[in-house]
Formats: structure tokens, sequence, C-alpha cells
């Protein structure tokens, strides 16, 4: 069976029940892989079911992902933006966010000059030349752009539109405008969505499940004799169940595998649209894939499915009959 | 080395196999167990190799009483025990070598031992040629002489023969019988049912004789 040869060194020869263990292991894992290898149409059909299986939630879970990253702080699309009176001055608009930036559910707060604005402004438009033709001086007033702590938002909705009055109530300002409806509204819709992940998750992994230990038993019938002559010549139930457990193990990383290849290869067609649109509402947004922990998760979440399924496939079989030759 | 007391085995459907066996091989000893189709020739190895349970009586094999055995000790009993079928239940999707190392493998062996103690087993039943061939491109004869050979390759101290010259003509079935005499000139136990009676005679060995059970 295995042509690999392996030394033995002196200290494991002083382990044989070690060395039988490996030894059956070894047989197992390459005995199990070849029957993989040599009835391909099956085991592919049976891949593809596992990884399409598991692509479906996995794809869900990073575009949910990514739709979250949207709504992160450090993007600061969530702000409330407080339009300050005309007299105030630099100073106190400074003043003024000092004290904001203290209050309780702020992260974050920006002072925007009036003098900036109107020179980004100018340029916007072709020149300073063009405002100033038009007989304006600087219009803009100073503008303090503040960034809500959304965690505090998330199950409640109240405090943020109290912190809005409570900012609206300053001297200062004289309005205040806010893009934090539609984020507090995306964040409740990726709730609910992610919910839907889950039950998508559980049965979709339930089919793995089903999938795996209905092959394992196809495989389990067609081996009932070999099963039968290990028996009558010694093979105990952890020898026969070894390779077919193998056998469940390889379906779920190899199915786990490829499902992460699927994933990613439609995030790779999705990748250039979604630049272009992110472009148009000037974002600096991009897709990002799976990281390394979320993979690891995956192929661990499949093996498992795989060895699982395989597990009660043969226990089944072994528990119904001793010999039967 | 096998003793039979007052065993008697009736299967689930009804049918009484055995009743009241006595019956005693000793170590190294080689004998035909013979009777009519349906005597319990097949029950009585099956008892022996663990196969079926007995309802009544104590079956000793090498100085233990296997009713005392526990389900999860079996396996290693059987390791001790070689059964040869006249259908030899060769493995079909393997190779001649494969067949004969499976008991090997079992027993947790490193792969260059399995091939150095198949090759040996091979050597005995005169099939070293044919190690990589599929047992389906043998004839009957070297199919049984491979079930043979997948028997004796862990070394039991006891053979145990169903029947093994069932579909083979006279000649191939003196060949095989031979074969298992020089298993037992080795220091195996050896018990053979065969109905077969000529050629069991000419072996001059000791013949057990079962009765048919009347009703």
């Amino acid at each position: 069976m295995t042509t690999n040869s392996r030394p033995t060194n002196q200290k494991d020869r002083n382990k044989p029940a070690f060395i039988s263990w490996w030894n059956h292991v070894n047989t197992a894992m390459s005995f199990s892989l070849r029957r993989l290898w040599f009835n391909p149409i099956s085991t592919w059909i049976t891949l593809a079911a596992i990884a399409i299986a598991l692509s479906l939630p996995t794809g869900l879970h990073l575009f949910l992902k990514n739709l979250q990253t949207l709504t992160d702080d450090q993007r600061q699309i969530p702000t409330v933006s407080l339009f300050l009176h005309e007299g105030v001055t630099e100073q106190q608009a400074q003043d003024r966010a000092d004290l904001i930036s203290e209050l309780d559910g702020v992260t974050k707060v920006i002072v925007q000059n009036s003098e900036v604005a109107f020179a980004h402004m100018s340029e916007l438009m072709g020149g300073k030349e063009t405002l100033e033709s038009l007989g304006k001086q600087n219009i803009f007033p100073h503008v303090l752009v503040v960034t809500p702590d959304l965690s505090l938002s998330d199950e409640r909705h109240i405090p943020i539109q109290e912190l809005i009055k409570t900012l609206k109530s300053y001297p200062e300002v004289k309005s205040a405008q806010s893009d934090i409806e539609w984020v507090v509204k995306l964040r409740a819709i990726i709730m609910i969505a992610t919910r839907i992940v889950w039950v998508f998750g559980s049965l979709l992994g339930l089919t793995v499940l089903l999938v795996v230990g209905n092959t394992i038993r196809l495989d389990i019938e067609n081996r009932k004799e070999e099963i039968d002559v290990t028996r009558f010549i010694g093979g105990t139930r952890a020898y026969i169940r070894r390779p077919f457990i193998f056998g469940g193990l390889w379906y779920g990383l190899f199915g786990g595998i490829i499902s992460l290849v699927v994933v990613h290869t439609s995030l790779l067609f999705l990748i250039p649209p979604v630049d272009k649109l992110a472009k148009l509402y000037s974002s600096h947004f991009t897709l990002s894939g799976l990281d390394f922990t979320t993979t690891f998760y995956i192929l661990i979440i499949s093996c498992s499915l795989g060895v699982l399924g395989a597990w009660v496939a043969v226990s089944r079989h072994l528990r119904k009959q001793e010999v039967i030759l | 080395m096998i003793q039979f007391q007052n065993v008697s085995k009736q299967y689930p459907t009804g049918q009484l196999a055995l009743y009241n066996i006595n019956l005693a091989l000793t170590t190294g000893e080689m004998a035909f167990l013979t009777g009519h189709s349906g005597a319990g020739k097949s029950t009585l190895l099956k008892l022996i190799a663990m196969l079926e349970r007995p309802n009544q009586g104590e079956i000793i094999v090498n100085g233990q009483s296997i009713n005392r055995i526990k389900q999860r000790q079996i396996p290693n009993f059987r390791r001790h025990i070689g059964m040869i079928f006249q259908n030899h239940h060769l493995l079909m999707d393997r190779s001649v070598f494969e067949n004969i190392a499976l008991p090997l493998r079992i027993s947790g062996l490193h792969h260059r031992d399995i091939r150095r103690r198949v090759q040996a087993s091979l050597d005995k039943v005169s099939l070293l040629n044919k190690q990589k061939a599929n047992p389906m491109m043998l004839s009957a004869g070297e199919q049984q002489r491979v079930g043979i050979a997948r028997a004796v390759v862990n070394k039991p101290t006891i053979i145990l023969a169903d029947e093994p010259t069932g579909n083979l003509d006279p000649e191939l079935a003196e060949d095989i019988m031979r074969t298992f005499q020089q298993f037992n000139e080795l220091g195996a136990t050896v018990l053979i049912a065969s109905h077969d009676h000529s050629l069991i005679e000419r072996m001059k060995k000791r013949i057990i004789v079962l009765q048919k059970i009347i009703h």
C-alpha cells in the first residue's frame, strides 16, 4: 500500500503500541485518499455538493462583513455636521469642539475651518476668481463634524436622537445635519441578515453532514464484504472505522477548500464594479476577502462536519451486526 | 488446545445445529471434520473462531474458555486463528499481495515487515510470481491458495478450514490438503471440515464424524 519508507529510530522501537497505531493511521490515510482518487466521478460530485453548500453561507457572511465595514467608524460615514453661526470665531468653534468631544457617546469631533471649506469649494468651482466674481466673500460658516459612538445606538435608537438634540441646543450651533439615520437602519438590516446567515449556515451545514454521511454509507454498502473479512481476521472496530473517518475528513477538507476558492473567485468577479460604484461616491471602499482566522474556522467546521457525518454512518453500520459470513 | 464440553448451538431461527458436542484436539494435531451437509460442520468451526456463540456448554481454546472473552477482546483472539472458507472471501478490488497483507496491516506491522512476511507466505503456497495479480485472474485452486496464504501469514496457532477443496478437482484438492499438512508439521493445530471421504482417508489423520441431528 504505502511505498514510502520511514526509518524507525531506536526510541520508537521501544513503543510498539504507538508504532502499530501510527502504521494503522498511515495506512488508513493513504487508503482513504486513494479511494477518493480512483473514484473520481463520485468524489467530485460529493465535493461539489459540499462546496456549494459551504460557499453559500460563506459568501453571505463575506457580503455582510463588507456591508458592515461600510458603517465602520473609521470610514467616518456616520457623522453629525453642526453648522455654526456666522459670528462664531475659530477659537470658539475649537472650544465647543473640545467640550463636545468629552460628551458621552461621542468618538471624535473635527473642526472644519470656513477658510479651508471656501478654498475647497473654489477649487471645485474652477478657481477663486469665479466665486469672487459672483461678489461673494467667504459664505461658509465653521462646521463641527461629530462622529458618534454607534455601538451605543445599535439596540437603542433614542440616545443618538438625544445627542443630536443636545448638540442643536448649543448657542453656537445654527443647524445640524446628520447622516446617521440610514446607518442605523442599515445596521438593523444587517442584524436581521446576520440571523438569516446563521439560519442558512446551520441548514447548509446539516446538508454537508447528510451528504458526507450518505456518501460514506454507500461506501460501506459497497465494501460490506471487506468489512466482514476484516472482522473475521481480527480487525477491531476502530481499525474498520478509521479509513471511513479519514474519508469523511478528506471530503470536509477538500470541500471546504473548493468552497473557499469558489467564494474568492466570485469576489474577484465583483471587485471591479464595486470599486467603480465606490468611486462614484468618492469613497475608498473596496471589497475585502476572508481573513486568515475566518478561513481557518471555515476549514475546521467543514472538516468537523465531514468527520461527524462519517462517524454517524460507520457507527450505525458497526452496531448492526457482527460477521455475516 | 481445542476442547468442547457439552456444547449446543441453536440458531435464532430455531434450527438446532449442534447438540451436546464433546471433543478434544491436542496442540499440533491435524484432524478432519466430516458428516452430512447440515450436520453442523461449519457451525462447529464458527464457534471456535467466535463467529458464533454457543447456547450451551463450554469451549476452551488455547487454555482459555471462550465464553469469558468479551466482545472487544474478540479481534485479538481471532488473530491467533487462521480461517479458510470454501468461498475464499478474497477482496477482488486489490492485488494478491494486498489480500494477504490484510491481517498484518490489522496487526499494525511496518510495511517492510509486511512485505517480507507476505512473500514468505506466498512462497509456501507457491504463488510468489502472482503477488501483483488480481485474485479474479487466478484459477480456483490458486484463489484457494491465496486464501490459505492470508490465513497463515499471521502465524496462527490454529488453522480452521471449511470445505477448502469443495470447488477443486481431485488433484488440486490433494495438493491443498498437502499444503495444510505442511503447516501442521510446522506446529499449527489444523481442523478441516470436508465431505470428500476418499481424500481425507488418504491423508491418514484423525477423522471426526458429526451425526445429523434427528428431530
